[in-house]
């Protein structure tokens, strides 16, 4: 078998935890469009996570 | 041409030569996927123009970083570290689309609509391929990417019945990303994409896919009441 690349296995568990996180908050949001401050609080979480993401600081994530 | 199908346990024993295509085949569709969200997160979820819409947004940017995931795992299991992009400038990124920041609803619009159709003329490339790890991951992939053009080809819809003025911003947007699509298909006789058909990485000619997706849009196009854009204008790679 190849040597895996250093880091492979947490950084795919990292990125899946974040997706699901982000599932998550989606979720919350559409499944109350009638109440706006749900939503909000929905969007602000998903921009919190995606901003860490776009940050994209790698070794901060992992360790 | 190669026919055999290989796992990961087999990629030691193949060529350099498919070695290193498939590990920069990997590289570069990890580097669209997390490119996307690069584009579009930081003007986008804040002005999209409902607070649904904002949620789909980060829907699929939460789609896009999950196709990185698995892209990136099977480029990791065999020892390639893509993870590089993820911190990667914008003006860096291997494919000029993804190099710039989209600030429109507009260009978000029809940015789903043309580009993240080219996404998927790229991972229907892999159909078939010869190496069976990335095969696995492609059906939910491209699942999702229909998803996005959908919701792309609707936004774009709806913008075209909010009149005129509104009209001719998107008109703007299709001649600006029309072309930025064609080119991502990559040079018309590219010897490089005859060595990923050899190896049975990819299907078809860069050309022959890019004619592919002139025939699906152009009529998508016209039926929407947008004129096709000149197919040569501001081109870089014929």
């Amino acid at each position: 078998m190849p040597q895996a690349a250093p880091d492979s296995e947490k950084l795919d568990e990292h990125l899946l935890e974040v997706v699901r996180a982000l599932h998550g908050a989606v979720k919350q949001g559409v499944s109350h469009t009638s109440d706006p401050k749900v939503m909000d609080k929905a969007i602000e979480d998903c921009k919190e996570i995606l901003d860490v993401i776009m940050k994209g600081e790698v070794k901060e994530w992992l360790n | 041409m190669f026919t055999d199908k290989i796992e990961l346990k087999d990629i030691d024993k193949m060529d350099p030569e498919y070695r290193d295509l498939l590990g920069r085949v990997l590289t570069i569709q990890a580097d669209c996927e997390i490119g996307g969200p690069h584009l579009y997160v930081e003007k986008m979820l804040p002005a999209a123009p409902t607070k649904l819409d904002q949620l789909i947004v980060a829907r699929t940017a939460a789609e896009e970083i999950d196709h990185f995931r698995k892209v990136a795992r099977v480029a990791g299991d065999m020892g390639v570290d893509v993870s590089f992009v993820l911190s990667q400038p914008n003006e860096k990124r291997f494919v000029d689309t993804f190099r710039g920041l989209i600030t429109t609803w507009e260009d978000n619009s029809v940015f789903g609509f043309l580009i993240d159709r080219v996404g998927r003329y790229q991972l229907e490339e892999f159909y078939d391929c010869s190496y069976l790890p990335l095969q696995r991951i492609l059906p939910d992939i491209v699942t999702e990417e229909l998803g996005h053009i959908e919701y792309g080809y609707n936004k774009t819809a709806e913008l075209l019945t909010k009149g005129d003025e509104q009209k001719d911003r998107v008109q703007k947007a299709v001649d600006y990303w029309y072309v930025r699509a064609l080119d991502m298909f990559g040079r018309s006789g590219s010897k490089r994409a005859e060595r990923y058909r050899y190896w049975g990485l990819k299907r078809r000619t860069n050309e022959q896919a890019r004619e592919d997706y002139i025939k699906e849009v152009d009529p998508i196009l016209l039926s929407m009441g947008i004129k096709v854009p000149d197919p040569l204008k501001g081109r870089r790679y014929i």
